[in-house]
């Protein structure tokens, strides 16, 4: 499943702005990745540097300040800051135009053509703007749109055959059923989060059968006998029993919470999981229970999942690709044995060096890296982007560091 | 040395389903200066045995059992009063979550300042009423001396009065010092505050900060105080006068003109400095001091134009010529009369307790005849206890008291015991007769639930003869009349008398705890201390606040630190920056720490020695070494397992099922029903702890050497020998 290419998810220059005593908190600022299906994506970085605003905001938890954000290569969410912005500086643009037609620095000729093309782009930025607004607002709809057509055209055929009576009633049944679920259909549903805190995302006076089939009853399924069949179904795939259906959250240990968490996301049968630190909240046997289980319906289900945490070695032990965030900002991107093989950037150095190890000895010698972006970067003349410094390996970094960077994976 | 030993710990908690044996039966001794882990997994009761030992267990908690020995005192014995001297001021505790232990809506600055100000006013008055006593004590052993040897008992009242009054003198000269140096530390704190401001061109008042400065300057009044240093005064009260003279040119004092910026700031940072060499000089000795002024008063006026060592050295000199040979003398011969008269009365003790021994046993218990013994036991051992405190006694002290309740247990199980044994007759003579008549039976007799009273009269016996051991090692100490270290114990006493002269009257001030604080916030690396001090909680990120918890755990100066998971909370940068600083307190501290969490990989770089805990039990205990390298219990290999590290590519292996349930605890090994090594005998009967080395126990029938040779997982293998080569491979590059 590695070597499929094709990609599922697909972020372009998300930035996440909230509004903090009248100024932009940066809590993601132009971040773009790309998960293929079937990979894990690790997503790792200090508390606070926004791995979980990211993993939110791709669920449609927030809606986002500008960026887009394809799924299937479906636009389910887009942010019209870029545009403003853009919009504002042109229009900055054409009043230095008029100033100069004024003053008489330029032609008449000249200003129109320039007027021209100006006015055009704006034009075209509105566009882009109703656009943005529109897939961001009706994107579900419109999938919805999408699937009762197809639920249409699809019995319209098999209706024409029909010849019986009965035939044609049991037909136009099946089809109502079907024509309530794809209109009550989203297209986010088929992306689905775990939470952190498996005491605090579970609701306490809820059963476990009424946990796990929130989703399909939202869904717009009404067959109780199908969703009680999937729950069992659900349950035996992470590892619970039937009888567990019906007793409350409280009477379960850690590491079962977490479970049922995991149950309540794939009974969507989703394409995929976002898991917001799954197991940092579990003690360390738990953990590997809970890991163990993921890569097992990983494995079965095909998933494709984001896998968001802050331990590092829980983050290489299963993700195919590792992204590293700090303030904000995606430093690094890389397959998990390459970044942990050759790690460019002095942040992601640091992480690496602040891994505590089971082994005393390594550990009394273990010098840990302080990273301070004020001295490790000369931002001021050369502006940093994302750069790819060998196949698959990103960094962010400006000419100067990528020209350094090139020159120590050559070394190797 | 061990500096807190756990003895055979027993905690269960009282809950409406039954009680809960949370930790059953640990035993471990911290060393001074290491670092002692323990590890498990949550409901461990590790957290259990690290608040028994603070006294701060759960309400419905009971300690069965066992000895937790801090100092010589039994610290689960100890009554709450004297746990106040032990909490926060020796054993700290840092918790796992920063925000629930700071007050959300109180200044950083008070919170940590808030235990040193209220510690200060218990101290004070409690050394007050120390000294008292003790010199009343003296006073009495002394009259008994000189009554013995037929001496001039007025010589000795003359000697007593003389010190009582050259310390009220020495303390008057004192309190007067201190409050000139208070006002000075006043002074400087403010100038600190006003420098910051300043250096960030922030816009303020600085001529009325200024004038408050001159007034708090013109406090220092106390002769002693401005001694050394009235040349360094002027000076600095040039500075301020240059510093308002360029202000008042120009009263809105905006600092955009860089001459006068430069000037202001220099001078201020020049009085800065002066204000902390002023602070930082070596006190005067009062207290000898006070005598010199005692006994020649014409010595205070000489005295003004001398330096600080110059007096010291005088006084000091003075003291040991003309006070100590008699007030030594004196004392010595208290001393010895005290002790020796105590130790009189300690044999009268071990006579009685070992008769007192014979009385309690099973047989013949006999309810007035033992309460009687006790009644008079009590008078005795208060004879016998050194009023002068040559020896540490607490642990005979206690031992009244546990004897007490120890008979009160037996009482009511003799009671119970009876009543148990009719119901089960009554019972079993019922189900016979049901049996006999050929009736069907589907039920069965409780069986009968007996408390034996032989476990409880063991106890008295061991808690008689370890005081019957402790008396008979200090007779035997003293017995042949030829110890002679009483010069060294009356220095002691003396020393003591100072120390509690000092601290009856010296007074913690708020800016002086202040400064303390903001001394500790830097050691504990916060950055920007001082303009930090006024801050909230909610204004640090998490690493803050968990070093803001360590200052003030600190603040008392313990001498043991327990770490609750202390960097759970947190995450991988700031909690290895978190266990560098512990790492770093400890040994500028020579602390000793107790460090509890679930993470092993945490552990390696801290611990010295390292306790694994499953079921309230200690499964393997040895040095971190031991433990990583040639792990030997089946616990310790699932942990070690279920933890992924860098180069793991396998399926992690985890612990099957969840911990067992407490209200029932399995008959054999806890660990047996999840253990894919567990033997047949792991479910019927309890491991011992086999000893592998000198330092390295572990509690598994796998050790046995009947057992079959089991090998630990291959994931662990594998590890240990990636690690091993690891070594070797950089130990050859570092030769080279």
């Amino acid at each position: 499943m590695k070597n499929n290419e094709e990609v599922l998810l697909s972020i372009e220059h998300l930035c996440q702005y909230f509004r903090l005593n009248h100024k932009d908190f940066k809590a993601v600022d132009d971040v773009s990745f790309n998960i293929k299906k079937g990979e894990v994506f690790g997503l790792v970085g200090e508390s606070g540097c926004g791995k979980t605003t990211t993993g939110r905001s791709i669920i449609k938890l927030y809606n986002i300040t500008s960026g887009n954000i394809y799924f299937k290569g479906i636009r389910i969410g887009a942010g019209i800051r870029s545009y403003k912005e853009e919009i504002a500086s042109l229009k900055a643009k054409l009043k230095k135009l008029k100033n100069q037609l004024k003053n008489n620095e330029i032609s008449g000729d000249e200003f129109y053509r320039e007027y021209e093309g100006i006015i055009k782009k704006i034009d075209l930025l509105k566009i882009e703007i109703l656009k943005a607004k529109h897939d961001q607002k009706n994107v579900d709809k419109d999938y919805s749109a999408y699937l009762v057509k197809e639920v249409n055209s699809k019995y319209e055929q098999l209706l024409k055959s029909a010849k019986t009576e009965e035939e044609i009633a049991s037909l136009k049944a099946q089809m109502k059923k079907e024509l309530s679920i794809a209109k009550k259909s989203k297209i986010v549903t088929s992306i689905q989060m775990i939470f952190q805190d498996p005491i605090g995302s579970l609701n306490p006076r809820m059963t476990v059968q009424e946990i796990i089939s929130e989703g399909l009853i939202v869904k717009g399924i009404k067959d109780k006998k199908y969703i009680q069949e999937k729950v069992y179904e659900v349950l035996e795939l992470v590892g619970l029993v039937k009888e567990h259906a019906t007793r409350y959250p409280h009477e379960f240990s850690g590491g079962q919470r977490q479970r049922i968490g995991i149950a309540r996301s794939i009974i969507m049968e989703p394409d995929m999981i976002i898991a917001d630190e799954p197991v940092s909240a579990l003690d360390v046997s738990i953990q590997a229970q809970v890991i163990n289980l993921l890569n097992e319906l990983r494995d079965k289900l095909g998933l494709t999942i984001l896998f968001i945490a802050h331990d590092l070695s829980v983050v290489k032990y299963f993700s195919d690709r590792i992204g590293v965030m700090y303030f904000g900002k995606l430093v690094e991107l890389a397959s998990s044995e390459e970044l942990f093989k050759n790690p460019l950037h002095p942040y992601t150095k640091s992480l690496l060096s602040a891994i505590p190890l089971p082994d005393p000895e390594y550990e009394k010698k273990r010098v840990r890296i302080t990273y301070n972006p004020i001295i490790e970067h000369d931002y001021s003349h050369d502006k940093p982007s994302m750069r790819e410094v060998s196949p698959g390996h990103f960094v962010y970094c400006n000419d100067s560091e990528e020209a350094k960077y090139k020159e120590i994976l050559a070394k190797q | 040395m061990a500096i807190l030993e756990v003895k055979k710990l027993k905690v269960s908690f009282r809950t409406n389903n039954g009680t809960v044996k949370a930790v059953r039966d640990i035993s471990f001794s911290l060393e001074k200066g290491k670092t002692l882990a323990i590890v498990g997994e949550s409901g461990s009761g590790k957290s259990v045995t690290s608040k028994a030992i603070l006294g701060i267990s759960a309400g419905n908690a009971i300690i069965e059992s066992g000895e937790i020995i801090y100092d010589g005192k039994d610290l689960i014995k100890c009554t709450e009063k004297d746990m106040y001297h032990i909490r926060g001021d020796k054993i700290a505790m840092i918790f796992q979550d920063p925000l629930s232990s700071l007050n959300p809506i109180v200044r950083i600055g008070k919170q940590i300042t808030e235990a040193m100000l209220l510690k200060n006013k218990a101290k004070q008055k409690e050394s007050k009423h120390d000294f008292t006593v003790m010199l009343s004590n003296l006073r009495k052993a002394m009259h008994e001396t000189s009554i013995k040897n037929n001496l001039d008992a007025s010589s000795i009242d003359k000697l007593l009065e003389e010190f009582q009054q050259f310390v009220i003198i020495a303390n008057k000269k004192m309190i007067s010092f201190e409050a000139s140096s208070e006002a000075m530390s006043d002074a400087s704190s403010l100038l600190k505050d006003i420098i910051i401001k300043v250096d960030h061109k922030y816009h303020l008042d600085l001529v009325g900060q200024i004038k408050v400065i001159k007034h708090k300057l013109s406090l220092c009044k106390d002769r002693y105080f401005v001694l050394d240093i009235s040349e360094d005064l002027n000076k600095i009260n040039d500075s301020l006068n240059k510093v308002l003279a360029t202000i008042s040119k120009n009263i809105d004092n905006d600092f955009a003109d860089e001459n006068k910026f430069e000037i202001i700031q220099s001078n201020l940072h020049f009085v800065d400095n002066a204000f902390d060499t002023i602070l930082s000089r070596t006190n005067l000795d009062f207290f000898s001091l006070g005598y010199l002024l005692h006994k020649d008063k014409s010595f205070e006026a000489k005295s003004y134009s001398m330096s600080y060592d110059e007096i010291n050295a005088i006084a000091l000199k003075y003291l040991d010529e003309n006070f100590m040979p008699t007030f030594n003398k004196y004392t010595s011969d208290a001393l010895y009369h005290s002790v020796y008269k105590t130790l009189e009365f300690k044999k009268e003790v071990v006579n009685f307790l070992k008769d007192f021994k014979k009385i309690i046993n099973v047989e013949s218990f006999d309810k007035k005849v033992i309460k009687e013994h006790i009644a008079n036991l009590k008078p005795l051992i208060n004879l016998s206890i050194d009023p002068l405190k040559t020896q540490k006694d607490s642990a005979v002290l206690i031992l009244c008291n546990s004897l007490l309740i120890d008979t009160k247990k037996i009482f009511k199980a003799v009671k119970l015991n009876k009543k148990d044994e009719r119901r089960y007759n009554r019972q079993i003579a019922r189900y016979n007769k049901k049996i006999e008549s050929g009736k069907k039976v589907d039920y069965k007799v409780a069986p009968q639930k007996t408390i034996d009273l032989a476990d409880i009269v063991n106890d008295m016996h061991a808690s008689i003869d370890s005081a019957i051991e402790k008396y008979e090692s200090t007779i035997k100490k003293f017995d042949d009349h030829k110890y002679q270290k009483w010069e060294k114990i009356s220095r002691l006493l003396f020393e003591y008398l100072k120390e509690k002269a000092h601290d009856s009257v010296y007074k913690l001030t708020k800016s002086a705890a202040k400064e303390k604080a903001i001394k500790l916030m830097e050691e504990v690396s916060i950055p920007e201390a001082r303009s930090r001090f006024y801050q909230y909680p909610f204004e640090f990120s998490g690493g803050m606040r968990q070093r803001i918890v360590i200052a003030i755990a600190l603040s008392a100066e313990p001498e043991i630190l327990i770490c609750d998971e202390p960097t759970t909370a947190l995450d991988v940068t700031i909690q290895s920056q978190i266990l560098e600083l512990i790492n770093e307190l400890k040994a500028r501290r020579n602390l000793s720490i107790i460090f509890i969490t679930h993470d092993l990989g945490v552990v390696a770089n801290m611990a010295d020695d390292i306790a694994v805990m499953y079921a309230g039990k200690i499964v393997e205990i040895g040095k971190a070494e031991e433990i990583f390298y040639s792990p030997a219990h089946p616990y310790t290999w699932a942990l070690l397992s279920s933890m992924p590290d860098l180069d793991t590519k396998e399926k992690l292996e985890t612990i099957p099922g969840t911990p067992p349930n407490m209200i029932y605890p399995p008959k054999g090994d806890a660990f047996a029903a999840r253990n894919k090594y567990a033997l047949k005998i792991d479910f019927e009967e309890q491991p011992p702890m086999f000893k592998i080395s000198d330092t390295h126990y572990a509690a598994t029938w796998l050790l046995d050497p009947r057992a079959p040779k089991v090998e630990m997982p291959k994931i662990i293998k594998d590890r240990i020998e990636r690690m091993k080569q690891k070594h070797s491979l950089g130990g050859n590059s570092d030769e080279k």
